[in-house]
């Protein structure tokens, strides 16, 4: 009992420490980066500069800059520092749709205000749906993102999405732009409603947007002259469209195959549509197409790569498949010869500190220039989603997007020291070299991926039960929450090995509490294991939320 | 740079004979059954721009024509498939019973491997239909197999469109599992899908005259454009050709009916397992019917199936075509224009016609393809023997002059396709994950004006 | 064939819609097997394609008894024999499918009724085919009017499907048609299944590994029948020597699988890719099993082992798609060249449930355009396959003294436009008739 009583004061203890920097911290808010090299994008890489932000704008930028006597500073000798980047495709920020009862997701589901389906809902907006996070976006800011193209992916129409800054604490600080444009995968709907089939999927869209061009032709008609006329519908879905027909709002295809590409860009043709693909791994096969419609290509840097391990006997992998691994590296590179604009997006990379960067450095690796990948990580990201007034270059009175490394952005041993969002600074402790191994920054590749949501099934003899690991890895450790129905405990002491994991966490349950012991190894996808109590061991086994 | 593209383009399409021969193409000193006017012995074939020249004997090319020896070998046309869902991304769009809006053409998949298979099977055209689990399901498209073209290539610009209809068994959906809180579809019945049908018409109907009011000026406001209806006003104008699956003759019946009071023309019944039993009726509303050549009993509708059909139907006059309905089956319509010779007697050409020109014929593809005539499209493969034989197998399929399998080459790329995965295994992204990470060098950027410094 | 009951359910399901489920039609109403008359028979001025031997170019062929009386160049008739005139035609032993669902299935779709090829549970040694083949099925004339008299009918599903039976295609009884009636077990070797159909996710890959183990697990469980069965074999022989022992209750099944375990019959694995034909030939091996090979996709890439351990294959996958999208286009045409040049015995077989067995020649055909020869295609569909069920001391080639399953025909047997112009089975001159001859006749001169 006494040890409970200090468990839960050492627990309370934390919980307030953790809690006061957050509260009682001074914000700073004007800063001075010194001695840098500063790659500015827009102009000429400065070799040794100061960098000026004060109010979340970056105040000024060059050789011998003054410094502001009541800016911080931040010393960055042989560091350099660079725009921040844009990740042009996620849903950060937006909360995971709750599953539906039966799965009957779409059936009978009709807004009040709109005559299309669930699914086929354009009116959907990112802006309506943000929750403000900034703990959330670490990760993203330790890899130099620090902006974000944002929408849901439920449904054939996405709904519209939203630029958002990668911190603040509402969501009125966080967004840059919204509605930016309207978002597109080629799905079906559920539960036996049409469109149940792609072919569907291109009439039940091509309808609507016959359905929209009406809709404005009537409304004109009506606006004119009421009379004698009945009035339009009122239709939020088609409302939502209006924008899309005419070119003013962009449409992105979630689009990565070839034939996937084509079908968006005859659709875009058939419409006149202002299109843009997103993923686009065989992009460069309809580069042509791709420049003559104008049509820009987000580019998902989840590369594909071989997952299964070596096996005797397992069936050959297509050539299709190893071509494209092969192949999808170089499509920047081939779509910068083209002239097709580009930008990258980390297409639900799982591990993004490591392979951001280090893919953009593979793509640079097949041909691309360094300056091209830097530009299209930052200004030509900002310029496709309309913001490079205000963001994607190291300019006067833009907005306070930028970071520092220790070395160059490609380099395998650099070190992201310094973040600014929107004139936000967060700042890593420097790792002596010593303690980067040789290989890159990310040791992380030779743990096992276990970050992330997992659904768990724990077998106790007689009652099984289900619990939420929500497992937050940093290289060979790793923080986060173990949930069962008896409520949520907060994991200790978490260790990552090649392909296992362990942590101890304090479990209430029946008026008591244990202490459990977790061991587990990363099987596939899975994870299995044991969780060892003082009433002996059970095992669980798990799957990896998606 | 653009070599590298060009690289890729050579590697994506490797299975594929790359050859692009637009100019001139000679065969000569074959026996060529040209399915239009009757088997030639020793004759040479001139082909130019892709079509047709000239047929004769001692014929002369320029210098730089591709020259195929066929001594000893057979020429056909291109076998035409009048029901495939080969290169298909989807089938069926099972939703509502009437989905004239669904295209096939919005789900094409020009590498579907399944293209090249056919064409190994001496198939260079098909049709490519919906399914049947609607009265009134999407529209088609009609196809050459081009592959390693880009997916426009494959259409057949000048082929009219269509659409696919069904009747029975499919459509009734009865056996179909009904998920917990759904309801069944209408219609469950022979009675309602006929129902369906008329009901769809009517509403084109309306929905024409409705446009044609607005043009005439008669209403102010514009009626709303409807992807359903507006293929069925193309039936009603005789601009759309209706493909319908069924198989019990009343049923054909049934449709043939509803044409009749609407004021159409069925183009081809699919399938159309007892249509021998109403080959007079067929023949006297000049519909075509396109069939397996003896494929039965799968189902109960299929259970009355024989392989006389196509010989009764032939008989009666009625254009007969063996189709596949099958990835697998495509690959041997040659074996099934054969047996149509055993079952009931039909004629050689008439055989042949079957999977050439009759099928062009049901598609209206005719004028191009089809039959080895003189001004058509050089649809043409070479056998290495009597193309009804079962020891016959295709050496060279081409379509317009264009080579897209050869045997010869397709064996001698088999080595080059096991060297290319062999280097293609050893890429990093290849490797399993455990091996993964441990070759890898970063890399000096390869263009000179790149890199920041 | 599992697989063809699966395409049809495919044909059915995914490309033109749903099922129909009735429990009515069987036959139609017509007559289906007529059982033909017995005589004696002289086929004269043929060319007699012996297989066993010569080509006789022109002789005579004489059927008595129900047996080959005699055959040659300069046989006389005698008297009291029915002589019909070979001239321009050619004899042939009548075709073996060694691979068939014949009378277990009459309409795989929608008419659950007239399916008898899958039991319930994993394990049916018990279940007999010959029990449960239907004599009047319209299939069976169907089939034998293109010159198949004798098949190989099996069951399917499970571990161990049960035993199939040998009949020729003629007799209004089970007795009266079977050749062999309980003649090997069916066993479906577990296979290594790298995909799996979830619930709204559609086909999704299973990691190698993960799949091998379940393999590995179903393996151990076939095993454990076979252990349990000469556990049990172990225990009856042993009270019938000491009827001092406690009694031993018989069980059906573990009593059906004795004489497999003894090697007396032949147990039949069905096993198409490499790494499963191997495991069979180890387990079959190791348990001391007579092995067949069915199915046999990749068989001719595991030659080695097929030699090593003399066990030949049913090859049913003529037409079947090449496995993967890689594989050579003609790579299932040329399985039967490719195991013929590596010295594996081998039989062709349509693998068909019965309506569309009648294609056995065009596939077998189909080999020789594609690697094999002609003559090497023929003996796929006769005296191969006889040698494999083991009745070519009675079957598969025109010898004196066997049995009179004869085809004659006017023209190559195996080709799609040779017309059948004489059938006998066990000496039985035969109609050519079938269901669908009737329909055809009842409707070809409709006006």
């Amino acid at each position: 009992m006494k040890n409970k009583f200090l468990r839960i004061c050492a627990a309370l203890a934390a919980l307030i420490v953790a809690a006061l920097p957050l509260s009682a911290q001074f914000r700073p808010d004007t800063f001075a980066i010194t001695n840098a090299k500063i790659v500015t994008v827009s102009g000429k890489t400065i070799e040794k500069g100061t960098i000026v932000v004060r109010n979340g704008l970056i105040e000024s930028v060059g050789e011998n800059d003054k410094v502001p006597a009541d800016a911080k500073i931040i010393d960055g000798s042989g560091m350099t520092v660079y725009p921040g980047f844009f990740d042009t495709n996620t849903s950060l920020a937006i909360p995971a749709s709750t599953p539906r009862p039966g799965g009957q997701q779409g059936a009978q589901a009709q807004s009040s205000n709109s005559n299309y389906p669930e699914g086929l809902q354009p009116e959907k907006r990112t802006f309506d749906e943000l929750k403000a996070n900034e703990q959330a976006f670490e990760a993203q800011r330790n890899t130099g993102i620090t902006s974000a193209l944002t929408v849901g992916n439920d449904g054939i129409f996405n709904g519209q999405s939203a630029v958002i800054n990668l911190s603040g604490d509402s969501v009125s600080a966080m967004v840059v732009r919204s509605p930016f444009a309207q978002h597109i995968t080629f799905t079906t709907l559920r539960g036996g409603q049409y469109p149940t089939s792609l072919m569907g999927t291109f009439s039940a869209m091509r309808q609507m947007f016959l359905d929209t061009l009406r809709h404005i032709e009537l409304k004109k008609m009506y606006a004119a002259n009421p009379r004698g006329m009945q009035r339009p519908p009122a239709d939020a879905s088609l409302e939502a469209l209006i924008p899309v027909v005419t070119g003013a709002m962009p449409i992105v295809f979630n689009a990565n195959t070839e034939r996937e590409i084509i079908r968006s860009l005859d659709l875009a043709k058939e419409f006149k549509l202002n299109a843009m693909i997103a993923g686009g791994f065989e992009a460069w096969k309809v580069a042509e197409r791709l420049k003559a419609q104008n049509v820009p290509v987000l580019l998902s840097l989840n590369f594909p790569e071989r997952t299964t391990a070596e096996a005797k006997d397992a069936d050959p992998e297509t050539l299709e498949t190893l071509r494209l691994r092969v192949e999808v590296p170089k499509n920047a590179a081939r779509l910068k010869a083209a002239g097709v604009k580009f930008a990258f997006q980390s297409g639900g990379l799982k591990n993004l500190s490591k392979d951001f960067i280090g893919n953009i450095a593979k793509a640079v690796n097949a041909g691309l220039s360094k300056e091209d990948a830097v530009r299209a990580a930052s200004l030509g990201a900002a310029e496709i989603l309309g913001v490079n007034d205000r963001l994607g270059s190291v300019e006067e009175g833009k907005i306070a997007n930028l970071f520092a490394v220790r070395g160059d952005i490609f380099d395998k041993d650099k070190q992201i020291l310094h973040i600014f969002v929107d004139g936000n600074h967060f700042e890593n402790k420097e790792k002596p070299k010593s303690e980067i191994k040789p290989g890159g920054t990310a040791p992380a590749g030779t743990f096992a991926q276990i970050g992330g949501s997992w659904n768990v099934a724990i077998d106790i003899p007689g009652s099984p039960i289900t619990a939420t690991y929500n497992f937050i890895q940093q290289g060979g450790t790793f923080t986060g929450t173990m949930q069962t129905q008896f409520g949520t405990t907060n994991i200790t002491d978490g260790k990552v090995t090649a392909n296992g994991f362990s942590f101890a966490a304090t479990v209430e349950f029946a008026g008591q509490t244990f202490d459990v012991f977790v061991n587990g190894t990363k099987v596939g996808d899975r994870i299995e294991g044991t969780i060892t109590s003082p009433q002996g061991p059970v095992t669980f086994t798990g799957t990896k939320n998606p | 740079m653009k070599k590298i593209i060009l690289l890729a383009i050579l590697l994506s399409c490797a299975i594929g004979v790359s050859a692009q021969q637009k100019g001139e193409l000679l065969i000569k000193n074959a026996t060529v059954m040209t399915a239009s006017g009757g088997t030639l012995q020793n004759r040479d074939i001139l082909v130019r721009n892709g079509k047709i020249v000239q047929i004769g004997r001692d014929l002369k090319a320029s210098a730089d024509a591709q020259i195929f020896d066929g001594t000893g070998k057979f020429v056909t046309p291109g076998i035409i498939d009048a029901h495939s869902h080969a290169m298909m991304d989807a089938v069926n769009e099972f939703s509502f019973a009437v989905t004239s809006m669904a295209r096939i053409r919005d789900v094409l998949d020009p590498t579907d491997i399944s293209i090249y298979r056919a064409l190994a099977g001496g198939v260079t055209a098909a049709n490519l239909l919906h399914g049947s689990a609607n009265p009134i399901g999407g529209q088609n498209s009609v196809v050459k197999f081009k592959w390693g073209h880009p997916i426009e290539d494959f259409l057949i610009a000048d082929a009219p469109p269509g659409i696919k209809f069904a009747m029975g068994e499919n459509v009734k959906r009865s056996n179909s599992q009904i998920q917990p809180g759904q309801t069944r579809r209408y219609p469950a019945t022979r009675m309602g899908t006929v129902e369906v049908i008329r009901d769809a018409f009517v509403r084109a109907r309306d929905y024409k005259q409705a446009w044609d009011d607005y043009r005439a000026k008669k209403t102010k406001v514009p009626p709303r454009r409807d992807l359903e209806l507006e293929p069925l006003v193309e039936v009603l104008e005789g601009k759309r050709l209706v493909h319908a699956h069924g198989y019990r003759s009343d049923e054909h019946l049934n449709l043939l009916l509803i044409a009749k009071d609407f004021g159409f023309k069925v183009a081809t019944l699919q399938h159309g397992l007892e249509a021998y039993k109403i080959a007079p009726e067929i023949a006297k509303s000049g519909t075509g019917v396109s069939i397996f050549a003896d494929y039965w009993g799968y189902k109960i509708e299929a259970y009355d199936a024989i392989p006389y059909n196509a010989a009764i139907l032939w008989k009666n006059g009625v254009v007969v075509s063996i189709n596949s309905d099958s990835a697998e089956r495509i690959r041997r319509l040659n074996i099934d224009a054969a047996k149509m010779m055993k079952y009931g007697g039909v004629p050689e050409e008439e055989a042949l016609k079957m999977i050439t020109l009759n099928p062009a014929k049901q598609l209206g593809i005719d004028k191009r393809t089809g039959s080895i005539e003189v001004g058509k499209d050089a649809d043409i493969v070479i056998w290495s023997a009597h193309p009804f034989s079962v020891y016959a197998h295709p050496e060279v399929t081409m379509i317009e002059g264009e080579v897209f399998f050869d045997r010869q080459k397709d064996v001698a790329m088999r080595d080059q396709l096991e060297k290319e995965r062999e280097a293609l295994e050893k890429a990093e992204a290849n490797l399993p994950p455990e091996k993964r990470g441990k070759s890898e060098k970063p890399k000096e950027n390869p263009s000179p004006n790149g890199g920041l410094q | 064939m599992i697989k063809k009951i699966l395409n049809n359910l495919c044909l059915s399901l995914f490309i033109c819609g749903s099922l129909f489920i009735s429990a009515f039609a069987q036959n139609g109403g017509t007559q289906q097997n007529l059982t033909g008359r017995d005589g004696a028979f002289a086929i004269t001025n043929a060319r007699i394609v012996t297989v066993s031997g010569d080509t006789i170019e022109n002789g005579t062929i004489i059927i008595r008894n129900g047996k080959i009386e005699a055959v040659g160049a300069n046989i006389r008739a005698g008297g009291g024999v029915e002589t019909i005139d070979g001239k321009g035609l050619t004899v042939y032993p009548g075709m073996i499918d060694a691979a068939t669902n014949m009378g277990l299935i009459e309409i795989g779709g929608g008419a659950a009724g007239t399916v008898d090829v899958a039991e319930t549970g994993n394990m049916n040694s018990n279940a007999k085919a010959i029990t449960g083949i239907n004599p009047n099925t319209s299939h069976i004339n169907v089939t034998r009017v293109n010159g198949t008299t004798t098949v190989l009918s099996l069951p399917v599903s499970g571990l161990v499907s049960g035993q199939s039976a040998i009949i020729n295609l003629n007799g209004a009884t089970q007795s009266e048609m079977a050749v062999v009636p309980v003649f090997g077990l069916i066993v479906n070797f577990p296979r290594v299944t790298t995909f799996e159909f979830a619930p709204g996710v559609g086909r999704r890959a299973i990691e190698y590994s993960q799949a091998v183990k379940q393999r590995d697990k179903n393996v151990e469980d076939l095993k454990k029948i076979f252990d349990e069965a000469a556990l049990y074999a172990k225990t009856r022989e042993a009270y019938a020597a000491d009827k001092s022992l406690p009694h031993k209750d018989i069980d059906l099944k573990m009593e059906a699988m004795i004489p497999y375990l003894k090697g007396e019959k032949p147990v039949i694995f069905t096993a198409d890719r490499e790494r499963d034909i191997r495991g069979a030939l180890k387990f079959a091996d190791e348990l001391k099993l007579k092995a067949i090979i069915l199915g046999g996709a990749e068989a001719w890439k595991a030659a080695d082992d097929l030699k090593k351990y003399n066990v030949p294959v049913i090859y049913t996958n003529m037409w079947s798609m090449p496995l993967g999208q890689d594989a050579d286009y003609d790579s299932m045409y040329a399985g039967p060249g490719k195991m013929k040049a590596a010295g594996v015995k081998f039989a062709i077989a349509s693998g068909d449930d019965g309506a569309n067995a009648r294609d056995l020649p065009y596939q077998a055909g189909m080999s020789a355009a594609y690697g094999l020869s002609k003559e090497d295609a023929l003996k796929a569909v006769t005296i191969y396959p006889a040698e494999i069920l083991g009745i070519s001391d009675k079957m598969g080639s025109i010898e004196t003294g066997k049995v009179a399953n004869i085809v004659v025909t006017d023209g190559d047997l195996l080709d799609a436009r040779t017309n059948i112009k004489y059938l006998f089975i066990n000496g039985r001159l035969l109609p050519l008739t079938s269901r669908h001859t009737e329909l055809y006749e009842a409707f070809k001169n409709r006006k």
